[in-house]
């Protein structure tokens, strides 16, 4: 009986299900994207069964640096994105995201997100802001740089990069403008584990081929972070379904390693003798793949210059190289490690199951960025891909050059010529890359200074170790003439910038990416949705901040109208690569920019498009990305042509290196080296194996150099081949009796990224707590109870936390996840409130009120947590339920800067002390001495031996460099050479 | 026929949440609540600990409690097998929260309505998949037609063992799990350590083990480092309900013996106190059960679209019956009929028993708590209407001329109530039962509802009966209201504990 109607839906299907029977699919097939129905959610909870057309957009995550594929579901009657899923043309993501994909939505939609540009209205950092027109912002930071420009302080103009999520806009941006000014995140992310692998390849990251792989060795924490979260971790699955065994590398218990079949959690640092003593196991069974190490290894030279007293045959090597690591047996490697030598032993039988070929290994960030000479253990780690004949083949590694695309962007300029010894300085000619970390230190020893620094997606202050010293760089204005901070949402970091001004978050904005996420390539194109949108619906769109939320711009816009202001007249020459082929004496639009890239660069795209009766640029506008055809396993065996010997008028050198007069590779005078050269290697074209010319690698050999003649020649002989540093954290020298530790303070969850995502509420809501995790056993040893409160001692100074007890971490480590921290100084405004706490500051001097910090002079510096996380009111009512209040302690803030001497990486594992807390510590305590910051900047840089090298240049011109300058840069008077020597 | 299910493959789940947040963002869900999320356990002593991962959601039952329970149709079964809600329909009176052994359903703060899981059914309409299914980067989520067996879903069935949670309640759950770690899916056999989880903070609404069972010290075998909260369904509304049902159906309990002892012509207070006071209890019944729930202006629903099975609905007018047979009570005393007293006193009486024992069949159907599965409920209810009927008569009757006779039938009442309750709660504590049981025990005894536990033993049990004893030894009326006052406060604060500690048990 019922008094009412039933109101159940079932019996009123009237939209056609998509699938027969009871089948179902996961995405609307495309040819519907344009005009997709699909019943409303929260309507349907009411019962109702209320249809929604949607428009759907493809587009490109903007989190991590993987830039999977989403679609974004356009809602046909407001305008309004409703969702973004994956997008399954995607070559790499395949429809699948991790949740930081479908939380951009929350970033879309943040109700604290900045959507005017402002200014500073009030001192540097004191949180006084105006609003102000995109053209005002562009009038008045054009005019500035302009200045510079035409006064030639064209060092003084910074670009610092986080994650860019592009692959080459902004480098012909910094060609254009005649500067070098790049600065990138990379030295606090994978400048060691690239030096590891470009000594070896030049290429200086790997592509490992997992779901073919047998083997999976990750010193990494692929399933849940890195790069490329999603997409490897789909692999690495893929491959362990088909039977491949995983081995993790890690001191702490990651979601990887739970995976794992191995989970190995050496002593920090010790990673390299683990990995030569397996690589020295595989060569004394025999376990290893002959006929690829003697044709692609320069094997001739390890034995020439590390046993000339033998004779120069391969029948040597193996035995040479025993010899050569004959202190890295099992059981040494064991004690060093922590690991038994048994387990050595098992897990180089698992190694030996994958020759030839199929050994996939990755080492990202991890050990090789948080020991010094980490990047030694990337370059072990390739030993065994190498041993194993794991390069370039199904189920092994390739270089990521080979399964990555960088299209050449469209009205290249003319390199620049110039050198900034503050982003390059003289005393780290083979870092990878800049020593960004090391600004606000240059500039307080007056080796120059910023006239205007423009951030962008990057917060210095926060994720940089020492932020203290960049709060006092950043709040004097003679150091830092202007901060422009370009940025989706607000930071630590632009809180104390002169500009704000709002970029779009992924679903807002131009960027063409590729990574190396498995074999093959593809470029992925992400758009600005409501741009893309309005332009479907007929409403022309001249500038994306149009369409966007608010004014929320894109940079590529904003690079071209900015450098028409910087040079209105093209007096200096920057305007014409910014000015329509089509309407020329008009700035060049966003779609003639993209159609000329994509009618020109990217192989195989013109000819997909045709196929289906489209503009190159309309077919990647409908895809959203494209794979470019062809396999690439191999590439080093691909033969070259007499015909291309001859039209390169290449030579043949000594080693059989095909070499091009004119290049790197051979020339009488670098100022001889004209126009770009290659991002990696000297121009070579190939190499002489067995009779045959083959393409190789981008090293000066042409092979895998187990032997690095560039180590020996920059100043470090001792480290030609592989080999073990112990790491400036090694156990051994720890005082463990009285509370010294390691601190492990980079990994990361799979839910959150870096400062990203601080506004994406679902994400916070998962997790926002970053407790101290210990080893039951180091607690009791230390006196701390169960969740009791610790002060961790770094050199520089403290911060006070909560611990957590797990069995999930080697004993004699402590970890704190790298994501919390978050703080603000305002309760209104500033990093989002989701994620941060309010904090107080006290400066050196006297009580810190915001923008009078007495600056460029080190100080004392403590930070207080005023509240933790709490409700707020907002236009989303779910900011008045936020439930949890723990936001993290900011401890990057108590790290001291530590340059690796070689890679410049900075070292990311801490030795600290770890001690119960006290009596008057509260939680989130910080409190650093900025003057001690100097000190072990100094220690460090003691630490290195700096250039010029060979030729008095200041980087071997081969090596890879962001936004390379002409050869001529390169050379520098030898007045530092011989230094260490 | 289609049978739609989810297969969740924990040899590849990652435990990377995609899911769980494409399920945020596919519906909207508000902070502080999740239609699906994943929970992080740790195993084992360094270097052989692992994490395992469990995802949680409706289990999309072939009986399911929910839908037996919730008493406006609002959650229904598919023919295709999704239990499905209109929320337009619910009054949030949050027993399907109870019914269900899963924790998967919760309030949604934005509509005040019971919202689950429901297997996307607005994209399977259309022939989607649920957005769990398509977000996942590892593809461990099967949702498909098990009675088709050409299905993915299907395949992996027939190929591989898979698990169940909770398979003993007999819901017959469709989340089938393969390559679990059972204690992933066994909320009895983790807990959260003291120092919390592994990067969330912890609230006391956060469901895990918290108290110890002696018999049982082993059965947590690991912590659990992530989960997500999952608040008490009924509190102190509900235990106050229990209260003033008891009170109103005693009395006319109490009523009805004391006319088969015939005293229907006392109309002061056999005619008129104990019928009011058996409608001004009624009448707080129904305003305690109106504002429990979440949308109050729809109470109504419950009789205008009925579902019968739901002893929620059957309790409604069982109370109603019990309100009208009191107020035809209440007629007979304002004519001074003690004739129609005598005729309605048995069916009045039988409603009122009705009215007192129905929760324990309400409480039967909440399959999640086998707490209060127990069949000493029944009596339980009856004796504490009892006590509460007499209880409430002793106090009452210094304000009326009762005979010592029917005085004495009161006290009697009474003091026979409180020993059956003392019987019965007795047994009910010594018996053994499931873990889950044996938890809610030690949860009422020894942990966080000790106090009102004890509290009911002493004023409750001892004192109202050691009152009765001398209320008869003596005669005063002091005694019998200080017995029966007592016996009231005991029932309530039992009654409390009762209700929280069925629902401390961790469900997830």
């Amino acid at each position: 009986m019922s008094l009412l109607d039933d109101l159940s839906r079932s019996a009123q299907s009237q939209l056609s299900r998509i699938m027969p029977g009871s089948q179902l699919t996961n995405y609307a097939p495309v040819e519907r994207w344009d005009d997709w129905v699909e019943l409303d959610a929260e309507a349907w909870a009411h019962g109702e069964r209320k249809e929604r057309r949607f428009r759907l957009i493809p587009t490109t995550c903007f989190n991590c640096e993987a830039c999977c594929g989403l679609l974004a579901y356009v809602d046909k009657s407001t305008g309004q994105i409703a969702k973004l899923e994956g997008n399954p043309a995607h070559p790499a993501s395949r429809g699948r995201n991790c949740a930081k994909g479908p939380a951009t939505i929350t970033q879309v939609y943040d109700p604290e997100r900045i959507l005017y540009p402002l200014k500073r209205a009030g001192k540097r950092g004191e949180g006084k802001w105006q609003r102000i027109t995109w053209e005002q912002a562009l009038s008045e930071i054009g005019e500035r740089v302009g200045t510079a420009l035409r006064e030639d302080r064209h060092d003084e103009v910074i670009y610092h990069v986080g994650r860019p999520g592009d692959d080459s806009y902004v480098e012909r941006v910094l060609h254009a403008w005649g500067v070098d000014s790049h600065n990138s995140h990379t030295n606090i992310c994978s400048s060691g584990a690239r030096v590891g692998y470009a000594t070896w390849m030049g290429f200086d990251r790997p592509s490992g081929d997992h779901a073919n792989a047998k083997v999976i060795f990750l010193i990494s924490s692929h399933l849940e972070a890195g790069h490329y979260f999603n997409p490897h971790a789909q692999r690495i699955i893929e491959g362990k379904m088909r039977g491949a065994k995983i081995i993790c590398v890690d001191p702490r218990l990651s979601n990887t390693a739970s995976m794992s079949d191995h989970w190995l959690a050496p002593w920090p640092g010790t990673e390299a003798a683990m990995l030569l003593a397996i690589a020295r196991l595989l060569l004394q069974k025999g376990a290893w793949d002959r006929e690829f190490v003697r044709r692609w290894v320069n094997w001739e030279e390890v034995l020439r210059h590390m046993r000339p007293d033998l004779d120069c045959t391969f029948e040597n090597f193996a035995p040479a190289v025993i010899d050569l690591y004959e202190e890295f047996t099992p059981d040494y490697a064991a004690q060093q490690c922590g690991i038994t030598a048994d387990k050595i032993r098992e897990i180089a039988d698992v190694v030996a199951t994958a020759v030839p070929g199929k050994l996939s290994s990755h080492n990202w960030r991890a050990a090789a960025a948080g020991n010094e000479g980490g990047w030694q253990v990337a370059r072990c780690l390739w030993f065994l891909n190498v041993l194993t004949g794991s390069v370039g083949t199904e189920g092994g590694v390739s270089p990521n050059g080979w399964n990555k695309f960088i299209p050449v962007p469209p009205k290249v300029a003319h390199p620049h010529g110039r050198w900034n010894d503050i982003t390059w300085p003289v005393e780290y000619p083979l870092a990878h890359h800049e020593a960004s970390i090391l600004l606000p230190h240059f500039l307080k020893e007056g080796r120059g200074k910023v006239d205007t620094y423009f951030s962008r997606v990057y917060n210095p202050i926060w994720t940089n170790p020492d932020g203290f010293s960049w709060l006092e760089a950043l709040t004097n204005e003679d150091l830092v003439g202007c901060h422009v901070a370009l940025t989706p949402t607000w930071s630590e970091s632009a809180w104390f910038a002169d500009y704000v001004l709002p970029m779009g978050n992924g679903a807002e904005r131009h960027d063409v990416a590729s990574y190396e996420t498995h074999s093959g390539r593809w470029i992925g194109f992400r758009q600005p949705v409501f741009r893309v949108n309005a332009e479907k619906e007929g409403r022309p769109v001249n500038r994306t901040w149009e369409a966007n939320p608010g004014e929320v711009w894109e940079e590529n816009e904003f690079w071209i109208d900015l450098s028409w202001k910087i040079d209105p007249d093209n007096s200096l020459g920057i305007r014409e690569h910014f000015e329509s082929n089509v309407n020329p004496g008009t700035p060049l639009g966003i779609d003639e920019y993209y159609d000329m890239m994509f009618r020109n660069s990217i192989p195989g795209l013109p000819e997909a498009a045709a196929a289906e009766g489209l503009e190159p640029l309309a077919y990647m506008r409908k895809y959203g990305a494209f794979e470019i055809p062809g396999g690439q396993y191999a590439v080093h065996e691909r033969v070259v042509t007499p015909d291309e010997i001859a039209k390169a008028h290449a030579v043949r050198s000594v080693d059989g290196v095909y070499q091009v007069p004119g290049t790197a590779g051979l020339h009488d005078n670098v100022s001889d080296i004209g126009g770009h050269m290659p991002f990696i290697g000297d121009g070579s074209l190939g190499v002489e194996i067995d009779g045959v010319v083959r393409f190789g690698f981008p090293t000066p050999s042409r092979k895998l150099e187990m032997y690095s003649p560039m180590l020996r020649d920059w100043g470090w002989p001792e480290y030609a081949i592989p080999g073990y540093i112990k790491s400036h954290v090694h156990w051994e020298d720890l005082d463990m009796a009285h509370g010294e530790r390691i601190l492990l303070p980079t990994f990361r969850l799979p839910t959150l990224i870096h400062t990203r995502s601080g506004q994406a509420k679902w994400l916070n809501e998962i997790s926002h707590s970053h407790p101290m995790w210990i080893h039951p056993s180091d607690a009791e040893k230390l006196g701390i109870g169960v969740g009791g409160l610790v002060r961790i001692t770094t050199q520089i100074g403290y911060f006070v936390i909560r611990a957590w007890r797990t069995e999930g971490i080697r004993p004699g480590v402590v970890g704190v996840s790298h994501h919390m921290g978050r703080w603000r100084l305002d309760d209104g405004e500033g990093t989002p409130r989701y994620s941060s706490a309010l904090a107080a500051l006290a400066g050196p001097d006297t009580s810190y009120s915001p923008g009078t910090a007495p600056t460029g002079t080190d100080g004392q510096w403590k930070m207080t947590q005023v509240k933790g996380v709490t409700p707020f009111e907002s236009a989303d009512p779910d900011s008045g339920r936020v439930w949890w209040s723990d936001a993290g302690v900011h401890q990057n803030l108590t790290f001291p800067v530590q340059p690796d001497p070689i890679s410049g990486m900075h070292c990311w594992l801490q030795r600290v002390t770890v001690a119960p807390a006290h009596a008057d510590d509260r939680y989130g305590d910080i409190a650093v001495d900025t003057g001690k910051s100097t000190e072990v900047y100094r220690e460090w840089l003691a630490k290195t031996r700096p250039g010029p090298g060979p030729g008095g240049l200041r980087r071997p011109l081969w090596l890879a460099r962001p936004v390379k300058p002409l050869a001529s840069a390169y050379l520098t008077p030898p007045k530092q050479w011989n230094a260490h020597r | 026929m289609t049978r739609f299910a989810f297969l969740i493959d924990h040899d590849t789940c990652i435990g990377c949440h995609a899911c769980t947040v494409a399920c945020k963002a596919e519906h909207n869900v508000p902070l502080g609540v999740n239609r699906t999320w994943v929970k992080y356990i740790e195993r084992g002593e360094f270097p052989d600990t692992r994490r395992f991962y469990s995802v949680n959601r409706c289990n999309h039952c072939d009986d399911a409690p929910c839908v037996s329970i919730c008493p406006t149709t609002a959650l229904f079964r598919r023919d295709d097998g999704i239990v499905d809600f209109d929320d337009s329909s619910c009054i949030g009176c949050k027993s399907c929260m109870n019914a269900c052994p899963y924790d998967a359903l919760y309030v949604n703060p934005e509509t005040q309505t019971v919202h689950k899981c429901n297997f996307c059914s607005h994209r399977v309409e259309v022939g989607l998949e649920p957005s769990c299914v398509v977000v996942c980067p590892t593809q461990s989520i099967f949702a498909g037609d098990i009675h088709d067996p050409t299905s993915k879903i299907s395949i992996m069935l027939g190929r591989h063992d898979t698990s169940v949670k909770a398979p003993e309640q007999g819901t017959k759950p469709h989340v089938f799990y393969k390559g679990v770690d059972q204690a992933a899916i066994d909320p009895l056999r983790t807990k959260i350590a003291d120092d919390g989880m592994i990067w969330a903070d912890t609230t006391e609404h956060h469901p895990t083990v918290r108290v110890d069972t002696p018999g049982r010290g082993t059965q947590i075998v690991a912590r659990t480092a992530y989960t997500t909260a999952h608040p008490m369904a009924w509190k102190g509304k509900v235990s106050a309900y229990l209260v003033t049902k008891a009170i109103s159906a005693g009395a006319i309990l109490a009523g009805a013996i004391a006319v088969l002892a015939g005293h229907a012509d006392n109309r002061a207070f056999v005619g008129l106190a104990l019928p009011i006071v058996a409608l001004i209890f009624a009448a707080a019944t129904g305003a305690l059960l109106v504002a429990d729930l979440k949308q109050p202006k729809r109470f109504y629903y419950i009789f205008t679209r009925p579902q019968w099975g739901s002893w929620l609905v059957r309790g409604a007018f069982i109370i109603l019956g019990h309100g009208l047979f009191a107020s035809i009570w209440l007629l007979g005393g304002l004519l001074d009929s003690p004739d129609l007293i005598k005729a309605v006193a048995i069916p009045a009486a039988l409603l009122a028993a009705g009215t007192a024992g129905y929760t324990a069949f309400l409480f039967g159907q909440c399959e999640g708590r086998d707490f209060w599965q127990t069949p000493l409920l029944l009596p339980t209810l009856l004796a504490q209407a009892g006590a509460g009927g007499a209880g409430l008569g002793l106090i009452l009757a210094p304000f009326f001329t009762l005979s010592d006779e029917l005085r004495t039938v009161l006290t009697w009442v009474l003091l026979g109530s409180v020993l059956a309750l003392a019987f019965l709660i007795w047994t009910e504590l010594s018996s053994k039962g499931t873990v889950h049981v044996e938890l809610a025990q030690r949860a009422m005894t020894h942990g966080p509802y000790k106090r009102r536990f004890w509290g009911s033993v002493i004023i409750g049990l001892v004192a109202a009966a050691v009152l009765a004893i001398a209320a008869l030894a003596t005669g005063s009326w002091v005694f019998g209201l200080l017995s029966g006052t007592a016996a009231i406060i005991g029932v309530a604060l039992y009654e409390d504990a009762f209700v929280r500690a069925g629902q401390s048990v961790p469900l997830s």
